[in-house]
């Protein structure tokens, strides 16, 4: 019963990756790798690794794979035309890694049968919610840390690069591809007068928000 | 031979729990309907059946003959796709909430009126709904209407935002139970007369999780993905027929299990008095307290109005957020005082 399983889950696993390579529209591959994970989570739980499971769907599927999502649905990117491989070097150096892969796997394989050590059924409650967060608290505390502090920095890398040069007020917001500015923009502090100011051209909305153009137009540009 | 068993008995089990949440949806359906009117002065629908208790099922079988519309320049497939995951994540989520005691059954013995007990029950039902967002998001997208669209953004938007402080007001309960499963968080809230309810010990907590849970499920005053005057019926627009009914149901069966979680989580699941004698008043609590929560969703729709989507936004993120951390650093703070005085 088990086995079957496993083999459900391993298949969906290796199609959905395939179809992540495979498929030609972007979303559909976007779709087939939240199967991926998906499957994946299943064979963590087959595996007694409920917490991992738990967090795989929560982290990869219910959030990384929402923002590939999101871009995708709001870039609206075309399907990709098949075309001829450029890179071709690049096909030996695929298959000797795929049969690095598979000798890998046979070995494991192998060294599995021929193991000194027996498997033993379920004494093994290292995948459950205390056991990890003990192990995350005590012995592992140093790593556990750093990494809180390398995602605090790209947290606050992400917010440095998308943070305009101009100093705008907070409650300012630009919408692309209009020309009208709200009156909070050039007044911060007037939060409660919204009335929009509408531009002509770029450089005069840029004018007003002070913003330096990057190189001096030789001649008004319209958008 | 044993596994077997257990399949089909947790197969029986699953039946069982899918027939009861949607004979409780199409209840939901009939009282939201039959409330809202009384709130704003009318009857509502009262001629199908007995005061139109049939009037869902009608609903049903009319929705169901309409005809099964496909627009031009869809991606099939997606569309296709869309209103299972709504509907399939929705269900999913139900199945760890205890609703009863343990009952002693003549032949069988102690059964738990559980159907999935396991160690992460919590972090299940928040995977699942993350999960759940992608029905909407792709109903909207695959639509190609532009109304569908912006309201598959916005309802993902949302969902992702509010997930956050839902996800956050939940974690006072896990510091105070010390245990992501669900039915020990019920039988550690037993006792004193109810005031042992995490929602004595987590009122910030508890008020963090109605708003957040509200925003979740799309409804009054957050339901700007649907909203009718600008979007027309935001994500499921292009839907008709049965995929209607899907998100239709899918929304409902969110209403229910939100309240559900809400329930084990803060109002003691399945506790209450006298249930020490006779166990299966546990059911009764646990089903009181859910319609409880339900009602407040339809008294909240005949009373507020709608959000912007800017405040939606700014409300999520620069309010709920900041209290629900405060409230972690607060539960947290006093659980480690308590238990350095030795008190705990």
């Amino acid at each position: 019963m088990l086995a079957l399983l496993f083999i459900i889950f391993a298949g969906m696993a290796i199609g959905c990756a395939v179809a992540v390579v495979a498929q030609r529209n972007p979303l559909y591959s976007a779709i087939s790798l939240i199967g991926v994970f998906i499957s994946l989570a299943c064979l963590y739980v087959m595996l007694a690794a409920p917490f991992i499971a738990a967090v795989q769907v929560i982290v990869y599927a219910g959030a990384i794979m929402v923002l590939v999502v999101f871009v995708i649905m709001l870039l609206n990117v075309e399907e990709e035309e098949r075309r001829r491989p450029r890179l071709k070097f690049l096909v030996p150096v695929a298959i000797g890694l795929a049969a690095v892969l598979v000798a890998e796997t046979s070995f494991i394989m192998y060294s599995v049968r021929f193991s000194p050590f027996t498997p033993t059924e379920n004494v093994s409650n290292t995948g459950l919610t205390s056991q990890i967060g003990t192990g995350l608290f005590t012995t592992y505390l140093l790593p556990f840390e750093i990494t809180s502090v390398l995602l605090l920095m790209a947290i606050v890398g992400a917010m440095t690069l998308t943070r305009r040069s101009a100093s705008l007020s907070p409650t300012a917001r630009i919408v692309p591809g209009t020309q009208i500015l709200a009156m909070d923009i050039l007044t911060p502090g007037s939060s409660e007068n919204l009335t929009a100011v509408e531009t002509d051209t770029t450089t005069e909305a840029a004018l007003l928000l002070g913003v330096k153009p990057r190189q001096a137009p030789e001649e008004d540009e319209e958008i | 031979m044993d596994l077997t068993i257990n399949i089909v008995l947790y197969f029986v089990a699953i039946t069982i729990a899918f027939l009861t949440i949607m004979l409780m949806v199409a209840a939901t359906v009939l009282a939201e309907r039959r409330v809202l009117a009384f709130l704003q002065g009318r009857l509502g629908p009262n001629r199908v059946g007995y005061g139109g208790v049939l009037q869902p099922f009608a609903d049903f079988i009319k929705t169901m003959m309409k005809e099964d519309l496909v627009p031009a320049q869809t991606t099939k497939f997606v569309f296709l796709l869309a209103p299972m995951i709504a509907v399939i994540t929705a269900i999913m989520a139900i199945l760890v909430y205890p609703f009863g005691p343990t009952i002693n059954l003549p032949l069988i013995g102690p059964l738990q009126l559980v159907i999935a007990r396991f160690d992460v029950g919590l972090l299940y039902v928040l995977g699942i709904t993350s999960v759940g967002v992608y029905g909407i998001a792709l109903a909207g997208w695959s639509s190609n209407n532009k109304y569908s669209l912006m309201g598959g953004l916005r309802s993902s938007a949302q969902m992702i935002s509010y997930e956050l402080s839902l996800g956050l007001s939940l974690v006072g309960v896990v510091l105070i139970a010390g245990t992501l499963d669900i039915y020990s968080i019920v039988e550690q809230q037993s006792g004193w007369w109810g005031f042992h309810w995490n929602i004595f010990y987590q009122p910030l907590g508890f008020i963090i999780y109605l708003i957040s849970a509200i925003a979740e499920t799309n409804r009054v005053p957050f339901d700007l993905p649907e909203a009718e005057t600008e979007l027309v019926a935001g994500f499921h627009t292009e839907y008709s027929s049965i995929k209607f009914l899907l998100f239709f149901n899918a929304e409902y069966i969110n209403m229910i299990t939100v309240s559900m979680l809400a329930t084990t989580l803060f109002l003691g699941g399945w506790q209450g008095p006298l249930v020490a004698q006779f166990p299966l008043l546990g059911v009764f609590y646990f089903l009181i307290k859910i319609l409880f929560f339900l009602f407040l969703y339809i008294w909240l729709r005949g009373t507020l109005p709608r959000f912007r989507f800017d405040q939606l936004m700014s409300f999520g993120w620069k309010f709920l957020m900041p209290v629900a951390i405060l409230n972690i650093i607060l539960t947290a703070s006093v659980a480690f005082a308590l238990a350095a005085l030795g008190w705990l």
